[in-house]
């Protein structure tokens, strides 16, 4: 099942430095790209169908289509890093196994929108990934790659590593140039979108690691070639991370639309322990969890995932288990969302935190079933109403969990706090 | 004019200046949207979540008024069974964490938190879990009192000291529920415009230290008034009250919007000023030390004026037109001559680019438009030569630098016009009480040449006379303001076509020809 | 999150050393606006320091031309600068998703009962320090441990203990 195609220098040994790199094909678009038109790059990238692998799966091409022309003022470009999302660890192999392949795409995307300044943003707890990252950036400007003159040719790019310092919300991109521009990422409203008032005031881009390490594929090998692999509307292929309950966690570049079930059996090797499916999060912790029923009839793409009333997210894959108390996981997520809320929205600032509380009344069994149904309004009254999204990240998958296994909270509810499950072990 | 655009609000079709944000477009037809951080000093920020409107049709269908431009055809939907329960929502989780110390609180009768929950919430609480606990009575400097339990986290405050003072004292910190306004640990609050925060909180959150717990505020008379802390005439409320058997007493200034002269705010100086109209107060009328009925004072005044062979008559920078109108003629009448010097008003480098002037005279532009003699050299003059001075309540030691006219100060029988007791004012063998500026009205021109009008807003017990009644007593011929207006139209080509009704609240600018006309 | 508002100051003043100032100045002209170097400068201050105290919050906003309550509004947003001295080894457990399914808990535990070590606090000789983090991007690979910015994946009590002897 396991395709090689942002994979493909993963598994090679130093990789992530230029001349190993080079021996196995990095930087060798360039000569083709440099030979396009601008605008057919970014046609190119169009009719591929790639598509945002941040999350939220928007069209990669479309969304540099965004950018006003002849604004007179600089053109950046922000590569989002900050995979923070639990669950999600793809872009860290990209980072660390093979960083030049983000340069290259780096320079295919600054190429094609007109960017001659770009800031890749990285979370702060990726220390020793950093170093990587920053080594290869090193080396790219030594090589020529980067700089005054890229590959020789009459085009300036720098890049410039900017580390957050512990702070989820900066994935979401207006919270990312919040941060870039020195003050607290606290999100944006949008409009003006960030294509048209980004970084510094000036038309920006923003785009996710993988999305921009797909690109050197995309221009070597065409359009089609990416289309070849993943379904209709979910094109090419994506670094799937399978966590939680499974004999084989790890990272998998997987085409998309692959059977959910199926994966999980055979790539992942199925739920540890001989142990019964409870449910799956399948894109990162903000999406809405699947139960086993749904999980046997869902495919790895955006229609699919659509379809089921959850996610495509992040491709972070989180296996739970019959062990699993929901209740608990639930406590643990509403803990994450209310640890990161950035603060600036009542909603989410002030309600996030009655949430958490209620479910701890609940675990501490001194909660009561009108505290359940609270729990599950508070969820509609937060969600939507903010300037970003993370709220939303929070109700969406708590409701899910409320609606899909109701009677794990009404047993806190009714019986109070059990005893520790049996099957859980020491 | 601005131009206009069409659009409809709960189906009704309203006209509204195209490009405002829906808040202050809709808020001028009298369409109230709710909202904590929006101020508009200081913009939008989007935070507070409290005036979101529905826009049928509209993507997104949900957004923030504040951020959202009045466009011609827009479908705003507020009376919306689905934008109620959203204020609804919103206002619980302001609440949840806030202590609803009402009874203790001084923004109490003045609080948006208040009144939104009477208009868009009455819910009961549903909180039934411990509240976040953030730090009280935080002293900010500058007189300010923090609470960070009542804060709704606007950070109209925080904006205020970055985008207004541009000395960035306040920040938010932590995040989540956490987030707390704070200073930077030794160092507060340092700008000379600081109380206003306490009048842009929108909840309890930034107290006044002079205020605190003096006064409950729905007991307070707010009268609008013009602050004559100095000449740029900023707008302000006089927050006064007579407590049962007590006085009318002024409890704060507050700042009254004029675009026109001080915009939302003013001067911390300006604000505390209203202490002077309450202290030292010259309520006796004394002739030679002795304590005697004002008709007593007035005989004696008019002895000395009428045997006076040089008379001067000295006035103040902060009179009314009509007040300096009133003395011209008197100083006509008795052969007197007309000084307003008052060199000791002038602070030089006090003032700043914005609204405090180094000037502290409320209406010099007024005294130079009466065509007043303020030079120095000639008052001297006239001074050794005068055998009387009349100062009609000017301070001549406001600030140093008249040492040298003191020897002859102290050489000329003086009667003193005045409002407060002042050296400058004590050695007048005739000293007659007049009303300070809360407790008269008239017109005043600004540093800017924009001419102002209030009105009387204090009645205090001993009731002391305008200068215009004093010079009435004297023998004057104007009685009140009205009666002033049309000799001052006659002989200030600046003032030909003014009509002090007529004078719209936000003032007129005069220009220096004859063709300012207001309401002719 | 906790408050972290309360500020600890040294009574000394802080600056850069030669070697950190220039990175500092070779950073800053990366950027067009001089307030994107606060975060830059706040990391700098830590590799130097070990942590933020408020006179380098001072300092770097001296630096940057800011006000010193921005640049405190951002040590106290973004939780990776430490307002406190750290021990030697400071020990982040990633207490999310993953790592909670795989039992995080244990380790958090052990390092509590057993080594002394709790979350917040500096062990009593200085050595060590414990703090539960969110999400490191280590799912695939829980639960996971960083250490002085190390990562150590598919931990479990055993190597941990193992781990901890040979942090001399």
């Amino acid at each position: 099942m396991e395709v090689k195609i942002l994979s493909a220098r993963f598994d090679i040994e130093n990789a992530n430095r230029i001349d190993v790199a080079r021996q196995h094909g990095a930087y060798q678009t360039l000569d083709t790209l440099f030979a396009m038109e601008q605008a057919d790059v970014i046609e190119t990238v169009k009719a591929s169908g790639l598509r945002g692998r941040g999350g939220a799966g928007f069209p990669t091409g479309v969304k540099w289509g965004f950018l006003p022309k002849d604004t007179g003022k600089p053109v950046y470009l922000a590569v989002n890093a900050d995979e923070s999302e639990p669950a999600t660890f793809k872009d860290r192999y990209i980072l660390v196994r093979d960083p030049h392949a983000l340069i290259e795409g780096i320079i295919i995307c600054s190429y094609a929108i007109g960017c001659h300044d770009s800031y890749i943003y990285i979370r702060g707890e990726y220390t020793s990934q950093v170093k990587i990252l920053q080594q290869a950036i090193d080396e790219a400007y030594a090589e020529g790659y980067l700089g005054d003159r890229v590959a020789g040719r009459n085009f300036r790019l720098d890049v410039t590593v900017h580390r957050g310092a512990g702070a989820y919300v900066c994935g979401e991109e207006t919270a990312l140039l919040e941060s870039i521009e020195g003050k607290k990422g606290q999100p944006r409203s949008k409009p003006p979108f960030p294509a048209v008032v980004g970084l510094f005031g000036c038309p920006t881009i923003i785009n996710n690691v993988q999305s921009i390490a797909s690109l050197p594929f995309i221009i070597t090998n065409g359009a089609d070639a990416y289309k070849a692999y993943g379904t209709e509307k979910s094109c090419g292929t994506h670094l799937f991370g399978i966590s939680g309950h499974v004999e084989k966690p790890g990272m998998y570049e997987l085409p998309l639309g692959l059977p959910l079930a199926e994966v999980i059996e055979t790539v992942a090797g199925g739920v540890w322990k001989g142990r019964r499916l409870k449910g799956v999060i399948p894109g990162g912790s903000s999406t809405p969890v699947l139960t086993p029923d749904e999980v046997a009839t869902v495919t790895l793409d955006y229609e699919s995932m659509a379809a089921h009333k959850t996610m495509f997210g992040s491709g972070g894959i989180v296996v739970l288990d019959e062990t699993v108390d929901m209740v608990k996981l639930v406590e643990n997520l509403i803990a994450f969302y209310h640890h990161e809320s950035c603060g600036q929205c009542t909603p989410c600032r002030e309600g996030l935190g009655w949430m958490l509380k209620i479910v701890r009344r609940l675990l501490a069994g001194e909660g009561t079933v009108a505290d359940i149904k609270l729990l599950r309004e508070l969820c509609d009254n937060i969600e939507m109403k903010t300037v970003c999204v993370l709220s939303a990240a929070c109700t969406m998958p708590v409701r899910s969990y409320l609606d899909k296994f109701r009677d794990e909270f009404e047993a806190y509810a009714i019986d109070g706090a059990p005893e520790q499950t049996e099957l859980r072990e020491g | 004019m601005a131009e206009m655009v069409k659009l409809f609000v709960n189906g009704q079709e309203v006209e509204v200046e195209a490009g405002k944000n829906l808040i202050d477009a809709l808020q001028v037809v009298g369409i109230e949207i709710p909202h904590f951080c929006y101020h508009p000093a200081l913009g939008a920020d989007g935070n507070c979540r409290m005036c979101l409107v529905g826009i049928e049709d509209g993507r997104p269908p949900l957004v923030p008024a504040c951020k959202t431009p009045a466009q011609p055809g827009m479908k705003v939907l507020l009376e919306d069974e689905k934008i109620k329960k959203i204020q609804r929502d919103i206002m619980e989780l302001e609440l949840i964490n806030h202590p609803v110390d009402c009874p203790v609180c001084d923004q109490a009768g003045e609080c948006t938190l208040q009144d939104y929950y009477m208009s868009y919430s009455q819910q009961d609480s549903r909180m039934n879990v411990e509240q976040v606990h953030k730090d009280k009575r935080l002293d900010f400097g500058c007189g300010v009192v923090h609470d960070q339990e009542r804060c709704v986290l606007c950070a109209r405050c925080v904006r205020f000291t970055r985008q207004i003072t541009k000395t960035g004292e306040l920040g938010i910190v932590n995040r989540s529920d956490q987030a707390r306004v704070t200073i930077f640990p030794g160092r507060p609050l340092a700008n000379r415009y600081a109380l206003n925060i306490v009048d842009i909180c929108p909840v309890g959150a930034m107290t006044s230290k002079d205020f605190r717990f003096r006064q409950r505020v729905w007991f307070l008379q707010k009268d609008p008034g013009i602050c004559h802390g100095c000449s740029t005439g900023c707008n302000i409320y006089i927050d006064h009250h007579r407590e049962k058997y007590g006085d009318d007493v002024i409890y704060r200034f507050r700042a009254r919007t004029n675009l026109q002269v001080n915009g939302y705010f003013i001067c911390d100086a300006g604000r505390l000023s209203y202490k002077t109209e309450n202290e030292n107060r010259q309520d006796r009328t004394l002739v030679d030390g002795v304590e005697v009925p004002l008709e007593r004072g007035i005989e004696a005044a008019l002895d000395k004026l009428n045997r006076a062979r040089k008379p001067l008559m000295l006035v103040s920078p902060d009179s009314t037109l009509e007040q300096l109108w009133a003395i011209k003629r008197i100083a006509t009448l008795y052969g007197a001559v007309l000084s307003g010097y008052s060199d000791a008003y002038v602070l030089a480098g006090d003032g700043d680019d914005y609204l405090i002037s180094d000037d502290k005279a409320a209406n010099r532009a007024g005294l130079q438009l009466l065509d007043i003699d303020s030079g120095k050299e000639s008052f001297a003059a006239a001074l050794a030569d005068a055998d009387l001075l009349v100062n009609f309540n000017n301070d001549l030691f406001f600030s140093p630098g008249n040492e040298d006219l003191q020897e002859a100060l102290e050489a000329t029988d003086q009667v003193s016009v005045c409002s407060h007791d002042r050296p400058a004012f004590s050695r007048a063998t005739v000293i007659l009480p007049c009303a300070s500026y809360s407790e008269y009205g008239g017109s005043i021109v600004n540093r800017n040449n924009v001419l102002q009008r209030f009105a009387r807003a204090v009645c205090r017990d001993a009731d002391p006379c305008d200068i215009i009644e004093i010079t009435r007593l004297l023998g004057g011929a104007i009685s009140d303001n009205a009666r002033a207006w049309p000799g001052l139209r006659q002989s200030v080509p600046a003032l030909s076509r003014i009509w002090p009704e007529r004078i719209p609240v936000e003032g007129v600018t005069l220009n220096s020809s004859e063709e300012t006309h207001v309401g002719a | 999150m906790s408050d972290r508002s309360q500020l600890l100051a040294t009574g000394k003043s802080f600056a850069f050393d030669a070697e950190t100032d220039a990175e500092f100045e070779r950073l800053a002209a990366r950027y067009p606006i001089r307030e994107s170097m606060i975060m830059p400068a706040l990391w700098l201050a830590q590799q130097q320091q070990g942590w933020i105290s408020a006179e380098t919050i001072e300092y770097v906003a001296e630096r940057v031309g800011t006000y010193p309550a921005k640049v405190f509004e951002l040590a106290t947003f973004y939780t990776m600068y430490h307002l406190r001295p750290v021990g030697t080894y400071h020990i982040c457990v990633c207490r999310t998703l993953s790592c909670y399914l795989r039992d995080k808990q244990e380790i958090v535990d052990f390092l509590a009962d057993e080594a002394g070590i709790r979350p917040g606090q500096v062990s009593d000789d200085g050595r060590f320090s414990l703090e539960e983090v969110e999400c490191l991007g280590h799912c695939g690979s829980a639960p996971v441990v960083q250490i002085n910015g190390e990562f150590y994946e598919d931990m479990n009590v055993e190597k941990l203990r193992a781990l901890l002897t040979t942090l001399a």
